[in-house]
């Protein structure tokens, strides 16, 4: 028997069946500590149970968003003790200028301090403003994500919600339909990503395609990957892969949950198709467009695949998750990557509390309603 | 409970007996490349002769063949990192943290027989100086692979061109470029190039020809905008897309870079020494050093080079040595270059790749004069500096201003980043 390989790993399965015992032990002591206060049978039981993931999320989660907390403060590196700088990274991504320019065409460079890179020019009349940045890739990446996010989202849930009403149709063979249509969900991300990038390559399916047309005009194959407007736009049209998946299905299952007497009294009083659609629909819809609307804002805002493995032009950026991974792993620079990972958190929350806030004037849930 | 406390008890003795048992098992010195499947394949022979060799230490081979650099960093932080890693001239900077193993103080390089691969006085010294950090080595080189220009003899003939020659400068190199840039089918586009350039081959090469520096030798400034250094540059940013002799960006992005050479479209490429453009089946190619300068007569090329080293925190630093010096020795009778002088002759090459035989000569030759660039500790950052703010906007036209005028710019931001 090769004891070599054994060795090499023995240390590891009895870490592993040291951890396990541990929790056990975690259980049984809860459990034991909650009887002698007095807690009822059933509720110890409960809480001592639910404590290996009590455990695992305060040690994966709440350990990690409190380091990850801690490091945006500090210099860090990997390999050396974290360095306490205070506010010194959030400084470096808000320093901003503003400046005017004295005609549109003026160089940026000229007028924008030191280590400051062009964010934002806005022309005005025979000048205008540039806004620039010492975290200009931060920025920009920002930018592009925030643009992609207000884009992608709606557009998404609209193309989610008219893949819903399709599969809500009582036609023959539906649930073939339905699973042909949610296979995209379960693709590897990476493989599709580069399939997208093939695609649209210049010499591609896409642009063979569109060839022919643009021909007929004179104009050229548009240069996807490398074209600072287009990179945007393609990245666009890769999202709307992401209509074929959970919110589809969430969509279908809200539509399925309407009573049917809702839209047999509409059509008592005469509504048609769109009127229905726009007062029986929607609204019994809405908690279920709220929940996608949210979940899709975070998952825009996070996107990371697409931006792995489809490069972008400089000008353009790239995006937010792909920047901050960058910054720790490329740049060594924790700590800036970690103010990064705060800054993004609390766009996203920020924006989550906007839907919240907003859902008041617009979801409708039929069991408050009723209530009232 | 204390049954439970009992077999706890029981799994931790079998576990330090198990330990104690093994004690008498040769180290197991871990190394970890980034080598694919092919290459962890002929790596793993040499392997397994050093283990059969002696019995002190068993080297283990843990290839990453992606994102090797993360991984290195992580495990290395995480403390399960490898004995030995392989790494490259640019994350060699990474000596700097603190987290390799000075080799110069290892017994097997400090007592190294003359011209073996523990003797550190038979590396090329500009190749050897990526490895060290405040007056010691971190790591021990296997391969130094100078640029060399692979020409299509049969797009040279073809044209009535001679081929390039021995003495051949920046001129001959340009007038060759565009006459073999060319319609061949008589469609009205250009379908056959003389050069291609898409960012590679590194710049260095002609900035360094022309008298040039990117960073000084005490590393205290960066003379980008020095008429030499702009010079080289400029000669470079001609050669980079330039419809006269060079294929468009989306040309080469679609149809690949080394590629096109090897499809017969592009009549001269910069690559590595290594690289298999020469046995390409269909294709007569030649091989030479790069152009020299037409002033200064400079051939002084661009050295790729790697090296393996070990990790500060190896549990077997002894064995980590000797298992570090021996593999070193095989290596560099496998790749090509070797970054000894002993080994820089046709015949040590030849040894190594017989599939070079032809093309030998001319590489050995261009070893004479490759150079290797200046790493520092914060060399990522100035790499990125220079890249960011002057390469990527001159070479993807995302800038009116000049060469001359660039570099001015972005001069303070490179020495900002210099220790």
């Amino acid at each position: 028997m090769d004891l070599g390989v054994l060795n090499q790993f023995l240390p590891t399965l009895v870490r592993y069946v040291l951890v396990a015992l541990g929790v056990l032990g975690l259980i049984y002591g809860v459990y034991k500590l909650q009887r002698k206060l007095g807690v009822r049978q059933e509720a110890a039981t409960g809480r001592a149970l639910v404590m290996p993931w009590v455990l695992g999320f305060v040690v994966f989660n709440v350990f990690a968003i409190g380091a990850s907390l801690y490091l945006s403060f500090t210099d860090y590196n990997l390999f050396r003790a974290p360095e306490w700088i205070g506010f010194e990274n959030y400084r470096q991504l808000f320093d901003l200028s503003l400046v005017p320019l004295e005609t549109a065409e003026q160089r940026s460079s000229e007028v924008l301090p030191r280590r400051h890179d062009e964010i934002v020019r806005l022309t005005v009349g025979d000048g205008g403003f540039v806004l620039g940045a010492r975290e200009s890739d931060f920025w920009r990446s920002m930018r592009l994500t925030l643009i992609y996010a207000i884009v992608t989202v709606p557009l998404g849930l609209a193309g989610a919600l008219g893949l819903a009403l399709l599969l809500n149709q009582k036609i023959k063979g539906v649930g073939a339909w339905r699973v042909l249509f949610y296979l995209p969900a379960v693709l590897p991300a990476v493989a599709t990503a580069l399939l997208w990038r093939w695609m649209f390559s210049q010499s591609g399916l896409v642009n063979q395609i569109l060839r022919p047309f643009l021909d007929v005009f004179g104009m050229d194959t548009p240069q996807w990957l490398t074209n600072p407007t287009l990179s945007p736009v393609l990245f666009i049209i890769i999202s709307f892969w992401g209509v074929f998946g959970a919110n589809t299905v969430i969509l279908l299952a809200g539509l399925k949950g309407i009573p049917q007497e809702l839209y047999e009294a509409a059509d008592i009083d005469g509504a048609g198709d769109w009127a229905k659609f726009r007062n029986v629909t929607v609204p019994m819809l809405s908690p279920a467009i709220f929940y996608n609307l949210v979940v899709s804002l975070i998952g825009a805002l996070q996107v990371f695949e697409v931006a792995a493995f489809i490069p972008t032009p400089t000008e353009a950026g790239t995006f937010l998750n792909w920047t901050i991974f960058q910054e720790a792993f490329s740049f060594r620079n924790m700590g800036m990557a970690s103010a990064m990972a705060w800054i993004m958190l609390i766009i996203v929350l920020g924006l989550t509390a906007l839907v919240f806030r907003s859902s008041s004037a617009w979801v409708f849930y039929q069991g408050a309603r009723e209530g009232n | 409970m204390k049954r439970v406390l009992l077999a706890a008890a029981g799994l931790t003795l079998l576990a330090a007996s198990f330990g104690t048992a093994l004690a008498q098992d040769p180290v197991t010195i871990r190394i970890s490349t980034w080598a694919g499947v092919d290459e962890a394949a002929e790596l793993q022979g040499l392997i397994d002769e050093i283990n059969a060799s002696q019995s002190e230490y068993q080297i283990v081979h843990e290839p990453i063949p992606s994102d090797y650099y993360t991984q290195l960093q992580t495990q290395i932080a995480g403390g399960t990192g490898a004995d030995l890693y392989w790494v490259d001239q640019n994350n060699m900077a990474l000596a700097s943290e603190g987290i390799f193993y000075p080799v110069s103080q290892c017994d097997a390089v400090v007592n190294a027989e003359p011209q073996t691969a523990g003797d550190l006085s038979d590396y090329y010294p500009g190749i050897l100086a990526v490895n060290q950090s405040e007056g010691e080595v971190y790591g021990l080189p296997w391969i130094a692979q100078p640029v060399v220009v692979y020409y299509n003899r049969g797009l040279f003939d073809a044209a009535g061109l001679d081929y390039p020659a021995e003495g051949w400068t920046w001129d001959d190199f340009m007038a060759n470029a565009r006459a073999l840039t060319q319609d061949t089918d008589g469609d009205g586009q250009t379908d056959q190039w003389g050069f291609t350039n898409n960012g590679w081959p590194p710049p260095y090469i002609f900035v360094w020809q022309a008298g040039g520096e990117l960073i000084s030798s005490d590393f205290t400034t960066a003379p980008i905008d020095s008429p030499e250094f702009v010079e080289g540059f400029e000669f470079y940013l001609n050669t980079a897309y330039n419809p006269e002799l060079s294929p468009g960006r989306e040309t080469i992005s679609e149809q690949g870079f080394g590629e096109m050479f090897k499809a017969g479209q592009i009549g001269m490429f910069m690559g590595g020494a290594a690289d298999d453009l020469d046995r390409v089946e269909g294709l007569d190619v030649g091989v030479i050093h790069v152009p020299a300068h037409p002033e200064t007569g400079s051939i002084t090329t661009f050295a790729w080079n790697a090296s393996t080293v070990i990790n500060a925190n190896t549990q077997h630093p002894e064995q980590a040595c000797d298992a570090l010096v021996s593999l070193t020795e095989a290596i560099q009778g496998w790749k090509i270059v070797s970054p000894r002088i002993s080994q820089a002759n046709v015949e040590h090459l030849v040894a190594s790749e017989p599939r070079k035989e032809a093309s030998a000569e001319a590489i050995v030759s261009a070893a004479q004069d490759m150079r290797a660039l200046p790493i520092f500790g914060n060399y990522a950052e100035f790499d990125s500096v220079f890249w960011s703010e002057f390469w990527g906007p001159l070479i993807n036209d995302e800038t009116d201003l000049s060469v001359a005028e660039l570099a001015a710019e972005v001069r303070p931001d490179l020495e900002d980043t210099l220790p």
